[in-house]
């Protein structure tokens, strides 16, 4: 189900008022558990099956993890939680992926091998709730969380709808202290999730849906030559629309969440007013990159190692979080990337950190202005199709093509330019803040105009139930 | 627990989870004490929500009767859902009409109902390509009915990757992948495009909207061609019919779409990227591929008993001409036909078919669609053996 379709207006109308009539908790709970099924269901009704069969699987290992005394056992215990939901994740996500590369290697050594095509339909939001389960048995093996003794509160913890299928990872750590007792509802709780999702659903439907996604498209798609200002535009567009599409689910998810009474962290925190790199990774899907430096980077050494070691292990790390997100040689490019940004950040900083002029507003204006065109000149490897494709947009950025293809509309072009500009306004003008405290700053008519024009916009719109795209992760 | 917004930065500290022994809390309770709440900016919520709901009452009540005060009504809009809702009534023997909007416009249910003696399913759709629809009929099992195909060439030879075929692909996939959330979302959406004018998702959309802004493009920019506004409805059974305002003759309407048809179906100069050469031979090959794949579909069709009519319906004035010119009947049509061997009906070879004049020059008015059914019927009984 879609946040931005008419069914999900419906079905969170009717689970908000059941909820909210409830009187005890554990009857709140048990229609939560019903909701998230019905919610993930509504895609595809068997693979609900499966979701729960990984989640009570994860709550059973998490409890011999417990009980068991020996680190050796403990260990055990967890290396059988990791390989039953990477499994399911490798299986589903990157079975073809991995046929097609070894059907490559075998023909590299000679022998012609034809794989049979299975024709596997990815579970929709897999990756996220299996790192939403997957974070239950790591944390109880690190000893920094004991067991749930209710299988229905760790159901609810790993689907809870509002951040079931495209995040953000919420870990079992973070969610299920908040089912002990009824959440209590602070004075404007509710409304302002409710605004929250008003703004999450204009970012997806009326920014990236309407004024980004269709150049981006368009000129990702494009198969001649492109002049390098329509070249740089697209890479602008998709930006963009990545940003929005992703931060209006995840905003839409808090604001849904709030009204059920449950309190989800940031998972975006202004990226494109990052300063460096490391900056960005703080702002950019804040879940993910908080899940791979405890669970990957911290244990893999983290920064208590040799430089050389912590920077092969920043480009190991970049290089999962970028297969994480598809089963594509790009997406590992994508990764390698900013893993490499990473790196060369770290040596940059190691000259310069303590220099004085390494602080001021023109420089950080500066080192925010590369880390944007370097995040952009990495979209170009998540987006395209291929590498032939990204081999083309990059010849066209920078100015491969003499005489490229104008292929933009005016129209197209100002859009483009108007909405990234006032992106990267309010992202550095918010920079250090956040949006509750932008609100609480604002007179009361402005927040009042701002709330109705984006509901006017998205009436406007018409809504017409594009998927997110972080669904296919 | 910390509540008010002066020391919201506490609240926003991540939990402490690494590496510390959990508590008798923990213990009891099954996880960290909650440390993080969001904070909630204090505002006079309610008032401010009371006039957001009023102010987006009035500007919706507002756009709905400018809709309404220019041209529009309500009426289903036509997508892949409602396309797949469609789809799911053809049963083995149905009999279905698939290509594309003058087999919507110009066939009347109820009188083909009457001369052929089941309701047929309406799979046809507005710049669409056909082969698609048939090829999943083909491909269906189950199905051994008739078909009743509507052939405009440029939109039946639609090489893969254009818009035409998309369409159509689009349609069939999500006949085989719609998902219970869409099916439910169709169902909610019909009753309200029924009642509320602007719901028009392919003209009074943000998007649609800002693409008519009279902006002076470079002279190379890939303008995408204006699509025709407003001018028919359609009933849940898909069953298209023009409105009167674009049937009124010379109304400013009919001028406006009579002007859309021309760009729209006059083929677009080859890409610059490609050899002209180059190009012409991937088009030929293309269309190649089409006629050898409908004849296979056909085949296939025949063989579990099916039949199928091909029809070319009536176009007027300058888009006659065009559509004479760029895709004459010798070129595809004949050819369609011969490699087929399917039977096939071509207005124009009927008097008592070829008198109709289309208002907008490519479909029938809705009173003239109920009577071209009606004549239409015993050459198709005739074609099909009835």
């Amino acid at each position: 189900m879609l946040f931005n379709s008419l069914t999900f207006v419906v079905f969170f109308a009717v689970v908000l008022t059941a909820y909210w009539s409830m009187r005890s908790w554990n009857a709140r709970k048990n229609l939560l558990v019903i909701a998230s099924y019905v919610f993930y269901g509504a895609w595809n009704p068997p693979f609900a099956a499966l979701l729960f069969s990984t989640t009570a699987m994860d709550f059973w290992l998490g409890k011999r993890i417990a009980k068991a005394k020996e680190r050796h056992s403990r260990r055990v215990w967890l290396v059988g939680s990791v390989c039953m939901n990477l499994s399911m994740l490798g299986f589903f996500k990157y079975g073809n992926f991995l046929l097609q590369n070894f059907q490559w290697l075998l023909a590299r050594i000679g022998i012609i091998y034809q794989p049979p095509h299975l024709d596997i339909l990815l579970p929709v939001g897999i990756s996220f709730y299996t790192f939403h389960s997957l974070s239950y048995t790591l944390d109880i093996y690190r000893g920094v969380l004991q067991p749930t003794k209710s299988l229905r509160d760790f159901v609810l913890a790993v689907s809870f709808f509002p951040q079931l299928v495209a995040g953000p990872i919420v870990r079992a750590g973070d969610f299920l202290p908040q089912l002990v007792r009824p959440p209590g509802l602070r004075a404007g709780q509710f409304l302002w999730g409710l605004l929250l999702m008003t703004l999450g659903l204009f970012e997806k439907i009326v920014l990236a849906d309407t004024m980004l996604s269709g150049s981006a498209d368009r000129i990702f798609g494009y198969a001649g030559p492109l002049a390098a200002l329509d070249s740089w535009l697209g890479v602008m567009a998709f930006a963009g629309q990545i940003f929005f599409d992703f931060a209006g689910y995840s905003t839409c998810a808090i604001g849904a969440a709030l009204c059920l009474g449950f309190h989800l962290k940031d998972n975006f925190r202004f990226p494109y007013a990052a300063i460096g790199f490391s900056d960005f990774w703080r702002r950019w899907h804040i879940s993910l990159s908080t899940f791979l430096r405890d669970y990957l980077y911290i244990p893999l050494g983290g920064n208590q190692v040799r430089p050389v070691r912590a920077a092969t292990n920043l480009v190991i790390v970049m290089f999962l979080g970028g297969l994480w997100h598809g089963a594509a040689w790009t997406f590992v490019v994508w990764g390698l990337l900013h893993g490499s940004y990473l790196v060369v950040e770290r040596v940059i900083r190691v000259f310069f950190e303590n220099k004085e002029w390494a602080s001021n507003l023109t420089t950080r204006l500066l080192a925010g202005f590369a880390t944007y065109v370097a995040v952009c000149v990495a979209w170009v490897f998540f987006r395209a199709s291929d590498f032939t494709n990204a081999a083309r947009m990059l010849r066209g950025m920078f100015g491969g093509h003499a005489h490229g293809d104008a292929i933009l509309t005016t129209r197209e072009m100002l859009q483009i330019a108007l909405v990234t500009a006032g992106m990267i306004l309010v992202h550095w003008s918010l920079r250090d803040s956040n949006i509750e405290t932008a609100v609480t700053r604002l007179p009361r008519w402005v927040v009042t105009a701002a709330w109705a024009l984006m509901a006017c916009a998205i009436i406007l719109t018409q809504g017409n139930s594009n998927a997110f795209i972080y669904f296919q992760f | 627990m910390p509540s008010s917004t002066s020391n919201f930065k506490r609240r926003l500290r991540l939990p402490r989870l690494f590496f510390r022994k959990p508590s008798q809390f923990e213990s009891v309770h099954g996880g960290p004490p909650l440390e993080y709440e969001r904070p909630i900016p204090r505002l006079a919520w309610r008032g401010i929500t009371v006039v957001v709901v009023l102010i987006v009452i009035a500007g919706t009540c507002a756009w709905e009767f400018y809709c309404r005060s220019i041209g529009y009504g309500p009426t289903l809009n036509d997508n892949e859902d409602l396309w797949t809702m469609t789809r799911r009534r053809v049963k083995p023997e149905s009999v279905v009409i698939i290509g594309d909007s003058r087999a919507w416009f110009d066939l009347d249910l109820d009188e083909l109902q009457k001369g052929l003696g089941k309701r047929p399913v309406q799979l046809a759709m507005g710049g669409g390509c056909a082969y698609p629809v048939l090829a999943d009929l083909a491909n269906d099992e189950n199905f051994h009915g008739t078909i009743v195909c509507s052939v405009v060439p440029r939109l039946f030879v639609a090489p893969p990757g254009t818009p035409p075929m998309e369409r159509g692909e689009k349609a069939v996939r999500r006949s085989h992948t719609q998902t219970p959330a869409q099916r439910a979302s169709q169902y909610l959406a019909m009753p309200l495009e029924e009642h509320v004018a602007f719901l028009k998702q392919e003209e009074l959309t943000l998007d649609d909207l800002l693409k008519r802004l009279p902006i002076p493009n470079r002279p190379y920019a890939q303008v995408p061609p204006r699509l025709p506004p407003y001018f028919g409805t359609l009933d849940p059974e898909r069953r298209s019919r023009m409105i009167e305002e674009c049937a009124r003759p010379g109304s400013e309407l009919q001028r406006r779409i009579q002007q859309i048809w021309l760009p729209l179906f006059t083929p677009p100069p080859p890409p610059t990227y490609i050899p002209r050469e180059d190009f012409g031979k991937k088009m030929g090959a293309a269309i190649e591929a089409r006629f050898h794949d409908v004849a296979a579909a056909v085949q296939k069709l025949r063989a579990r008993g099916g039949k199928i009519v091909f029809v070319r319906f009536p176009h007027s004035g300058e888009l006659k001409k065009l559509e004479d010119r760029e895709t004459p009947r010798a070129g595809i049509w004949d050819r369609l036909i011969k490699e087929t061997g399917a039977p096939g009906i071509y207005y124009e070879d009927y008097p008592e078919l070829s008198g109709f004049n289309c208002p907008e020059w490519s479909h029938l008015s809705a009173g003239d669609s109920v009577e071209f059914s009606k004549r239409l019927v015993p050459h198709l009984r005739r074609a099909l053996q009835l």
